[in-house]
């Protein structure tokens, strides 16, 4: 077990460990490149889970936190307390919830002292954990493994550089979850995209694989063009109106808070008014991200081409950022806005995405873009609950980022192990799996249940919690229990594409298309590649409290700050 | 009472056991055919527990609880998520009233006996293990569903049930049709599911955002009513969209009868013992709700009585043996909720009594009428189509007369079980006729639900005779034999289905007398009692329509075959209305499936068009780009032509226009 003081020493090992592979990986070749990357992928994990375990208390409670939160006076006074941040000034385990490590200074004239110069910010290296990020910096850890070692079967050319470009992009996705500063956070958010580009276009199965990477690359730069926007809006702003220039987004966040609710009411409708194109401009990037219907387009080809395990990243990880990025920066910057357009706005294309989603995965003839269709669905849920604002919304979202990327990525990397199979992916093509497979269609089988929500898995504990999060939404800019009924109503789509591809692929009569080889059921490796992640969507769906323990005062805190605007909203 | 409260945990716990040492075992090379050990083990302990459970509740009026902390916080939760301004909980809470001690009672001991019957059915079958490890998991989850304290572990009782159901129709899932049946039960029943989350959360928000609890919601009902005048209703609605999927009543009754694809004893489950039960459980737990709106009261007896003869009316005609016995049960829950219904203009006492007494008695005949066609079907190598066999009584005596003491209880006939509930149905119907409002409603009711009656009596009947009597014929590969494990649950049940009724309530009140002792039945009755007596006028007309019924299957099945031939070609229309059941299939399909998939296509249209479109903006650039190619064609000469001409132009604009 490893100290509060260990652990800031060794957090920043978690970004600086991928990228150590990604440059050794560089140089190797065929097998030795699997091996050592599945030895990286296994070291990453250990070091995560040890983190993790001596962490995960300290998350849980931190008793200078918790004393700051007064319940009876019904506000927030500090949004974050990211615990275990490298630099942190305060020595000996105090915390101050800030980092002394700059990136990138900013001077301006000293008044005191004409012609000298004062720093007056900067942009930090401010890393650290939370109870919003700590489990999925743990789930971006965990799923490197089974992306490796289905890897290991299915690629067969330049493996180095593949893996290369695969811990890269682990790299970045730890670097956007673990970031405190907005600009840290904006580039990792943005770095993602280029192993991204090179593991599509050079590594897809398909021959429309550039044009995939193309457009992912076009729409996802597009949108985080304007949320550069936000974020340099977000800090000149609060730079202009308090005389502060800060990076990092617990500080921004509180400066909001005082701003809120500090000043004249003129000041304070500046506050608002700004937050809600602050919002919007910082939602378009998470938007395209997520993505959000009708930001879409990309997601299909993306998902269907790449190769399958950078389908996993993608849909299990990347597509949380997003969200991420919604819970991170959006709501605790802009709560007022949150309400006023993110639950009217958001939520209901959110919604629409909901439904949307689950009926174009019922028209889909190929299975992965079935799964990819079915993402939309989901994430759609997701950023419903999270812009409802609410302590289950939130609870139920974040749980949901975790539950939906082992589900959803133990469903891609099922298609891939039929795909590597029979060389299609067209539904039509597969009948009678069950006969064929016993042991895959059990796999597939708890994860498509798992997928639709059935009690004991994973996806319904973070259902219910992001369905009672809706209703309990209490904003006078919209009605939760509308947003509720469509939502539920996409419980009853997911079950009715997902038991239809069911019905057709593993049921019936025994039909298979012509295979390259010997069609066996799994082998060894692809059983501890599957096999934990199916385990572990069992194992959240019985014991998700001590998880929602974890992240609980992190939530409340957020959920606190949706509160208090609820409270200046007037309702 | 902590102790009892341990024995409370195992009741679900120990199928559950049993259903993983079943995988476990089929797991394994040598412990394969060994698979049922397990499940008839730990199916009995449950069995034994509820039992002692039972023998607790009878002495006093409290239930038995387990972890039941009465602050929040110390409960074992299973998901929690806690703040000044709502609370969303679900936890591990088991309770069991009279209510659910009833229930526990029949769910395992009937649930006990099917599942020894398997042991001799499914010999040999591929997936034996596969086969027990479900339907141990089914039993597990039913219990679950029994036992559960609020409403979100009901609801994961109550999806496991469902999920079970999946699995065991879907049993033989190399058959397109069994496929087709177990996707189409899923859906069906979470269609109803989906108005049961919905339902659930609106109650928790009425309720004050606080709790799931039952007893945290039913004690503000009469509140929650007058605050929500509109919303409270709907989400009684609402819940009772869930019962009705669950338990297929109408509109959602069409996934039954295709369900009895799966394995025989399964089609004993689903319809005696778990699952379509369930709907019925919900709704007498959720009778304080239920009694505070009559609207919504008499929209379940109404659906009760509709789904009664209509079911009643399709199993007229039907070929198959089963599907004649799967319309009845959907007939006998539409019993059942009628009985329910009439919570509220009859004493409450009275109604939930008569609805969880008929569903007791139901679960043994028709557990027993089910193992029974399963034993036909068995020996007659799976062949069910009542034109294929006949005169069976001889091959098979032990099934014969056991079939015919379900189907004595099942046609009401006096003395035997079905006919002391189904009476007891009538009179809770007939005393919420004289209630002021709706009462002249629920006196229509009643007269359906005595013609219901009499045709049920008849199509029994109609299967009793063409399977058991007339000439022996039999199908090609058949192998009359009853084997001891298929026979001795036979018995035990077809005792229970001849003595169950009429030991337990006409004459000694140990039924409700037990479960009117439930805190739950005295609250929701506020004061009223249910008056003991034995309503002549009214045993005597159900008899007569009971008698009726048998007597006209009798006489045209037994003593004048041919004659139902004749009668169906005089008309036509009815009979084959009912002989291909409404058609109702095929209009759902018109209706909801068919502009579904519509939609769905109409969205991957839509797609295609968004990703052209988009990627004609994407094109704008380029060709904005081409457009202006030529005007960068390197040439100085040409930059300067440009120049001037703008300028001039620019200079003659100013000249000549501006001001």
């Amino acid at each position: 077990m490893l100290s509060p003081d260990q652990i800031r020493f060794v957090l920043p090992a978690l970004l600086g460990l991928p990228v150590l592979a990604a440059i050794v990986l560089r140089f190797l070749g065929g097998s030795r490149a699997h091996r050592a990357a599945v030895a990286f992928a296994g070291t990453h994990l250990a070091l995560t889970l040890l983190i993790l375990l001596s962490g995960a208390s300290a998350v849980q409670h931190d008793p200078a936190v918790s004393a700051k939160i007064d319940l009876a006076k019904k506000q927030a006074e500090r949004v974050f307390a990211p615990q275990f941040v490298p630099g942190d000034p305060n020595p000996n385990g105090t915390g101050s919830y800030s980092t002394a490590w700059d990136l990138l200074t900013f001077h301006g004239p000293d008044a005191n002292n004409p012609g000298g110069r004062v720093r007056l910010g900067a942009a930090q290296f401010f890393i650290g954990l939370d109870g919003l990020n700590i489990w999925l910096v743990a789930l971006a850890s965990f799923l490197m493994l089974p992306v490796v070692l289905f890897s290991a079967d299915s690629v067969r050319e330049r493996e180095g550089p593949y893996y290369s470009w695969l811990f890269l992009l682990q790299a970045a996705l730890l670097g956007v979850f673990l970031a405190f500063d907005i600009l840290l956070f904006y580039v990792f958010f943005e770095l993602t995209l280029v192993p991204l580009l090179f593991l599509i276009g050079g590594w897809g199965p398909g021959p429309n694989r550039r044009e995939a990477a193309r457009t992912l690359f076009l729409f996802t730069l597009a949108g985080g063009l304007i949320t550069l926007l936000g974020v340099a809006g977000t800090v000149l702003f609060v730079h202009a109106r308090t005389g502060e220039l800060t990076f990092s987004i617990p500080r921004l966040a509180d400066l909001v808070q005082a701003g809120m609710t500090r000043g004249s009411n003129g000041a304070r409708d500046l506050w608002r008014d700004t937050q809600t194109y602050l919002f919007l401009a910082l939602a378009v990037g998470f938007a395209v991200k997520i993505p959000l219907v009708p930001l879409h387009s990309w997601l299909p080809g993306a998902y269907a081409e790449a190769p399958t395990g950078v389908t996993v990243m993608l849909s299990s990880l990347l597509a949380k950022m997003g969200v991420f990025g919604l819970l991170r920066i959006c709501l605790p910057i802009c709560p007022d806005a949150t309400l006023a357009v993110g639950m009217p706005l958001v939520g209901t294309l959110a919604t629409i995405g909901i439904v949307y989603g689950a009926l174009c995965a019922f028209a889909q003839t190929d299975l992965r873009r079935l799964v990819a269709y079915s993402s939309v669905s989901h994430l759609g849920f997701c950023v419903l609950a999270v812009v409802a604002f609410t302590p289950a919304g939130l609870a139920g979202g974040v749980l949901h980022m975790v539950n939906h990327g082992l589900s959803t990525g133990a469903m891609f990397l099922l298609v891939g192990i039929l795909v590597r199979r029979y060389g299609t992916a067209q539904i039509a093509d597969y009948s009678g799996m069950w006969t064929r497979l016993p042991a895959w269609t059990f796999f597939m089988m708890v994860a498509c249940l798992a997928s639709i929500g059935l009690p004991g898995l994973n996806n319904f504990v973070s259902e219910m919690l992001m369905l009672g999060g809706v209703y309990d939404v209490r904003s006078p800019y919209a009605n939760g229990i509308t947003y509720g009924v469509l939502a539920a109503t996409g419980i009853f789509l997911s079950a009715w594409y997902t038991l239809t591809m069911v019905r057709r692929v593993l049921f019936g009569p025994v039909k298979e298309p012509p295979a390259r080889t010997v069609v066996t059921d799994l082998t060894g490796r692809e059983r501890t590649t599957v096999g934990p992640v199916i385990v572990l969507c069992l194992l959240l769906g019985v014991f998700a409290q001590p998880v929602l323990d974890v992240m609980y005062r992190d939530v409340a805190r957020l959920a606190q700050v949706g509160d208090d605007a609820r409270a200046r909203a007037g309702n | 009472m902590s102790d009892f409260g341990a024995l409370l945990w195992l009741i679900p716990a120990l199928p559950l056991l049993g259903a993983v040492l079943a995988a476990l075992f089929g797991a394994t090379r040598g412990l394969k055919d060994w698979a049922h050990a397990p499940v008839v083990l730990t199916a009995a302990l449950s069995c034994a527990c509820a039992i002692a459970v039972a023998a607790r509740l009878a002495g006093s009026t409290d239930p038995v609880t387990f972890a039941k902390s009465s602050n929040p916080d110390d409960r074992l939760h299973w998901f929690s998520v806690d703040s000044g301004t709502a609370r969303l909980a679900a936890d591990f809470v088991l309770s069991a009233d009279h209510l659910a001690g009833t229930m526990l009672l029949a769910v395992t001991f009937i649930g006990f006996w099917i599942v020894v019957f398997s042991v001799g059915y499914m010999k040999g079958s591929p997936g034996f293990a596969r086969y027990f490890a479900i339907v141990s998991l089914f039993l597990a989850s039913m219990t679950l569903l029994v036992l559960a304290d609020n409403f979100l572990l009901l609801f994961a009782g109550w999806e496991g049930v469902g999920l079970c159901s999946y699995l065991l129709v879907g049993y033989w899932h190399h058959k397109p049709s069994a496929s087709d049946a177990a996707r189409k039960a899923f859906l069906v029943t979470r269609l109803g599911d989906v108005g049961l989350i919905v339902g659930m959360f609106l109650l928790w928000l009425m309720a004050g955002r606080e709790s799931m609890d039952y007893d945290e919601i039913f004690s503000v009902a009469a509140q929650m009513l007058a605050d929500h005048p509109v919303m409270f209703p709907a989400a009684c609605l609402l819940v009772l969209c869930g019962a009705v999927g669950k338990s297929a009543q109408i509109p959602l009754y069409v996934w039954l009868p295709d369900a009895m694809e799966g394995p025989t004893p399964v089609s004993a489950l689903i319809h005696a013992a778990t699952m379509v039960t369930a709907g019925v459980y919900l709704l007498a737990r959720c009778a304080p709700l239920f009694v505070v709106v009559p609207g919504v009261q008499l929209t379940v007896a109404t659906i009760g009585a509709a789904t009664a003869l209509l079911a009643a009316f399709i199993a007229l005609t039907q070929h198959d043996l089963k599907r004649v016995l799967a319309y009845s049960t959907v007939s006998q829950i539409g019993f059942m909720f009628l009985a329910v219904g009439c919570a509220g203009p009859a004493v409450p006492a009275l109604a939930v009594t008569a609805a969880i007494f008929h569903l007791f008695t139901h679960a043994f005949f028709k557990a027993v009428l089910f193992l029974s066609s399963g034993s036909v079907m068995h020996a007659m190598h799976d062949v069910i189509d009542m034109r294929e066999f006949g005169g069976l009584r001889k091959v098979l005596p032990v099934t014969h007369w056991t079939f015919l003491a379900g189907a004595l209880a099942l046609a009401g006939i006096p003395l035997f079980s079905g006919f002391w509930s189904k009476d007891m149905i009538l009179e809770a119907t007939l005393e919420a006729g004289h209630a002021a409002r709706f009462g002249s409603a629920y006196l229509v009711l009643f007269g359906i639900a005595l013609a219901t009656a009499l045709m049920t009596a008849f199509y029994t009947f109609r299967a009793y005779y063409r399977t058991f009597w007339g000439e022996l014929r039999m199908p090609e590969g058949a192998h009359p034999n009853e084997p001891w494990v298929m026979t001795l649950p036979l018995i035990v049940l077809g005792v229970g289905a001849v003595f169950a009724g009429i030991l337990a309530e006409p004459f000694t009140h140990w039924f409700s007398n037990f479960l009117t002792t439930s805190p739950h039945l005295v609250r929701v009755s506020s004061g009223q009692t249910m008056d003991h007596h034995l309503n002549w006028p009214l045993m005597l007309a159900s008899s007569a329509a009971a008698l009726i019924g048998v007597g006209i299957a009798h006489y045209l099945y037994k003593s004048r075959p041919g004659a139902a031939e004749k009668i169906a070609e005089a008309a036509p229309t009815p009979y084959y209305l009912s002989l291909n059941k409404l058609y109702v299939d095929e209009i759902y399909t018109l209706l909801f499936v068919q502009p579904l998939e519509l939609l769905a296509g109409m969205c991957r249209l839509v797609e295609a068009v968004v990703y052209d479109l988009a990627r004609l903006i994407a094109m704008v650039p380029y060709y904005a780009g081409r457009g202006f190619r030529w005007a960068q064609n390197g040439l100085v000469q040409f930059y300067a032509l440009a120049m001037v001409l703008m300028v001039a132009g620019l200079l003659g604009y100013f000249v000549l226009f501006a001001k």
